[in-house]
């Protein structure tokens, strides 16, 4: 087991050099300049080459790549462009909202999808089945942007429950700052519950029809202990794999709600590092935000031991 | 407060389920406002940047030696006076107010005022054009600054007055290539910047205002409110339910369909600022198709404004059909070449091709949809164009791009821009022969030397209708029209004047 953990760490390492080098010549290649649009519309182009020698953006992609990854060992993300600020102190600001955002709508998305799916698993064929089919499905195809602004529309601005954009003044405590998260929580909560309710029933569906939970039955355990403790036990590996990758990919990917509710969260920071060519940004962004989601595969892998012994590598 | 209330009674319904404690509603401090703006301000130092928000935040907290009034008359706010004008127009003599204190505690003397403008001649797009006749800035005592000129040039105190690309005053400490510290003699002072999150001003208490009556920028400027936050929200529609909902009580930039809600909606209110500014075809006069006079007055003669326009902005309640280069409300309006405007004739589009020998190359087209106006003109532009001879290839690029390739001269023939009526027309960079249009000939040239250099203000006026008559006979660029801008207020925010670039000073909150 210890080789192979070790074999896994290698692997990450090796998928981070080649993240690290794809993110530098990606963001190189994409035409934009990040002087153009600090001077502003009114700018000379001689303004702007002035300011690209300043920022070091006339050296060539070669140096600027050596130099990005001699930084990155060091543990140095760079400089932003724009709010000449440490990378690493911009990403640690926006981890607040995006890191609570992810929690709250996992746990949302878990808390629907669970119950549903194993319910809808052991009512197979069943109205009830089929009605939370179709709503998955449904769930799974309304964009989160769309969502978003009807639940703005409707208990923010109309109802006045809950604030609608941002994520608290200078005088915001932990508390009040967490209510801004109850909108884009449940947004995403439901959006990205009908991939588990699916996950769920497809794998309770096949471990009922096992022979164990027949034998289970026979022996006279009850239709809770037969279909949670052997079945849904069982059935775990692969909706702990969807909830994990769903984590990953809202810590990564929440970019649209963020800034349909113009929350300071990593995603909006990259989407804004983007638009402005603010390089050092968008690379530190990156870079970590893969690392992350390297790292939550690597802690699944390693789940899977916990759940399940038999997996022998 | 109902909303308020209403999440109080909705937190102790669902309070257990989100397992935290949110039963506590918002609590503003008194005199606190929070100003939804378009998006994180490319940087905080104007000198920088000619980038509208930029100016909208930093006056605030940076003053210049002038400002405007109401009517866009320059008048002086660090600046005692008027300048000492020597008769030949070469040497401004400036008399600075005393007792001006920075947010540093520090006090505002000539060498401070004499290093700010020499950085602003080295760094600011605006100083850079400029840079060139300046040929010295001196103390003269610890009150007087004295600016000589190597030749007359009548914009400067315009120039020295925009809080864009400012010619603001800063302690000469925190002078470099980049400002060490954001310190100001504004009414009020930076407290803290959270990139994307908010930028948060508060009362300068030793700020010593003017005292004449308030005018546009000029005159006393009195700090009711605490605290200003300006909150960076670059999508418009959480602009709007922003504003709808009481979290903010000033939005700017919004969408013109908003208008309705806004209107019908209790405790808030549209602000429509008419006029905002022009939608601009700008041509590259430096090289291609456009190169050409001829193919330059068939873009003038093929194209329609007034469906440019209606499909930009979709009512005539946010838009003019207007020739002049300035509306009615400028000094600088007139009418001089209005009848080449607004032609929508596909005719004599093809016959001035077919004079310039036209062979069919596609006319590029460089836009974008950052400003979705600028896309929707150019899709109706393209119909008009095409029927008028040509063949068009819009480019639809993001914003980023389009601000590098259009420094790139082989990259596009006409690409799109817009501009807010600027106080004076020097201040546009499109009629001078550096600008990336590339606009420059003897005839031009000399109009707008004699123009810069003109110091009777109604010899001033008459050679900008000269230079009026020039851009419609010469088709440097394309005037669409005229457009308003939609901002949003709460009902009780008083004192809030309609500007290109509003500020908050003399404004207060009502019950």
């Amino acid at each position: 087991m210890t080789s192979y953990v070790l074999q896994r760490f290698a692997g990450m390492l090796v998928v981070m050099f080649l993240v690290l080098t794809t993110v530098f010549i990606v963001v190189r290649l994409a035409p934009g300049d990040p002087a153009a649009l600090m001077l502003g519309p009114e700018a000379t182009p001689q303004d702007v080459a002035d300011l690209r020698a300043r920022l070091g953006l006339d050296r060539s992609i070669p140096v600027q790549y050596a130099q990005f990854l001699v930084d990155v060992v060091r543990g140095d993300l760079g400089q932003s462009i724009f709010f000449n600020q440490p990378v690493g102190s911009l990403l640690l600001q926006r981890a607040e909202p995006t890191i609570f955002l992810s929690l709250f709508s996992i746990l949302i998305a878990v808390s629907i999808a669970l119950p549903i799916g194993i319910a809808s698993a052991y009512t197979r064929g069943t109205l009830f089945d089929q009605g939370t089919i179709s709503t998955a499905m449904l769930a799974a195809s309304v964009p989160s942007f769309w969502l978003g602004l009807i639940f703005q529309q409707q208990l923010g601005t109309r109802l006045g429950w809950f604030p609608v954009s941002g994520y608290g003044g200078p005088d915001t405590s932990f508390i009040e700052r967490m209510r801004y998260l109850i909108l884009p929580s449940i947004v995403l909560g439901i959006v990205n519950s009908a991939l588990i309710i699916r996950f769920t029933r497809a794998s309770m569906l096949d471990i009922l029809s096992d022979d164990f939970i027949r034998t289970a039955r026979s022996k006279g355990m009850s239709e809770w202990q037969v279909v949670i403790k052997h079945g849904l036990k069982n059935a775990l590996i692969p909706i702990v794999t969807v909830i994990g990758l769903t984590f990953a990919l809202l810590i990564s990917g929440a970019v649209v709600t963020e800034r349909v509710f113009n929350l300071p969260g990593i995603g909006s920071l990259v989407v804004g590092a983007v638009l402005r060519r603010d390089y050092p940004t968008i690379q530190g962004a990156l870079i970590v935000v893969a690392g992350l989601y390297v790292l939550i595969n690597f802690l699944i892998d390693m789940l899977y031991l916990v759940i399940d012994p038999r997996v022998k590598y | 407060m109902t909303s308020t209330f209403r999440f109080r009674k909705f937190s102790l319904l669902t309070g257990t389920l989100m397992g935290a404690t949110m039963l506590t509603s918002p609590v503003f401090a008194e005199g606190v406002i929070d100003v939804a703006i378009i998006g994180e301000p490319p940087t905080l130092d104007p000198m920088m940047s000619t980038a509208d928000v930029v100016s909208i935040v930093t006056q605030h907290f940076f003053e210049t030696l002038y400002t405007f009034d109401e009517n866009w008359a320059v008048v002086p706010l660090l600046a005692q006076d008027m300048p000492e004008i020597s008769e030949d127009g070469l040497t401004y003599r400036i008399p600075l107010r005393e007792g001006i204190t920075f947010h540093d505690g520090s006090t505002m003397d000539s060498a401070d005022v004499v290093a700010s403008l020499q950085r602003w001649l080295k760094v600011s797009t605006r100083g850079k054009g400029v840079a060139e006749q300046v040929a010295g800035i001196e103390t003269d005592g610890a009150n007087t600054v004295v600016i000589t000129l190597t030749e007359s040039y009548s914009p400067l105190l315009s120039l020295l007055a925009f809080s864009n690309a400012a010619a603001m005053i800063v302690p000469e400490e925190v002078l470099g290539e980049e400002l060490s510290a954001i310190v100001g003699t504004g009414p009020y002072k930076l407290e803290e910047h959270l990139p994307d999150q908010y930028i948060q001003v508060t009362r300068f208490d030793d700020y010593v205002s003017r005292e004449e009556p308030s005018s546009g920028g000029s005159g006393k400027r009195e700090q009711i409110l605490d605290e200003i936050r300006f909150v960076p929200v670059p999508d418009a529609a959480t602009r709007v339910e922003g504003v709808l909902s009481g979290q903010f009580q000033f939005a700017d930039g919004l969408p013109t369909e908003a208008y309705d809600r806004i209107e019908s909606t209790d405790g808030v209110e549209p602000m429509l600022l008419a006029p905002f500014g022009w939608p601009i075809f700008a041509f590259n006069l430096k090289e291609g198709l456009m190169a050409d006079q001829n193919v330059r007055s068939a873009v003038q003669a093929a194209l329609a404004p007034e469906d440019m326009l209606y499909a930009a902005f979709g009512d005539e309640k946010f838009f003019v059909t207007d020739a002049a280069l300035f509306p009615e409300s400028f000094q600088w309006h007139n009418e001089e070449g209005a009848e080449l405007y607004n032609q929508a004739d596909a005719a004599k589009s093809q016959e001035l091709l077919s004079k310039a020998g036209y062979d069919g190359s596609p006319l590029r087209i460089l836009t974008s949809h950052q400003y979705e106006f600028h896309y929707k003109m150019a899709e109706v532009a393209k119909v008009y164009l095409e029927a008028g001879g040509f063949t068009v290839e819009l480019d639809v690029v993001d914003w980023a791009t389009l601000t590098q390739q259009r420094d790139n001269p082989a990259a596009w023939d006409i690409y799109i821009t817009h501009s807010p009526f600027l106080p004076e027309p020097a201040l546009t960079s499109m009629y001078s022969p550096t600008s990336r249009l590339g606009w420059a000939n003897e005839e031009k040239d000399a109009v707008l030397k004699e123009f810069t250099s003109e110091t009777d203000p109604e010899k001033r006026l008459e050679l900008f209708a000269e230079l009026q008559k020039l851009v419609y006979e010469q088709a440097p660029f394309y005037k669409v029209g005229g457009f308003n801008t939609l901002l949003a207020k709460s009902t009780a925010l008083d004192g809030v004047t309609e500007t290109p670039w509003p500020y908050f000073w003399n404004a207060s909150l009502s019950e």
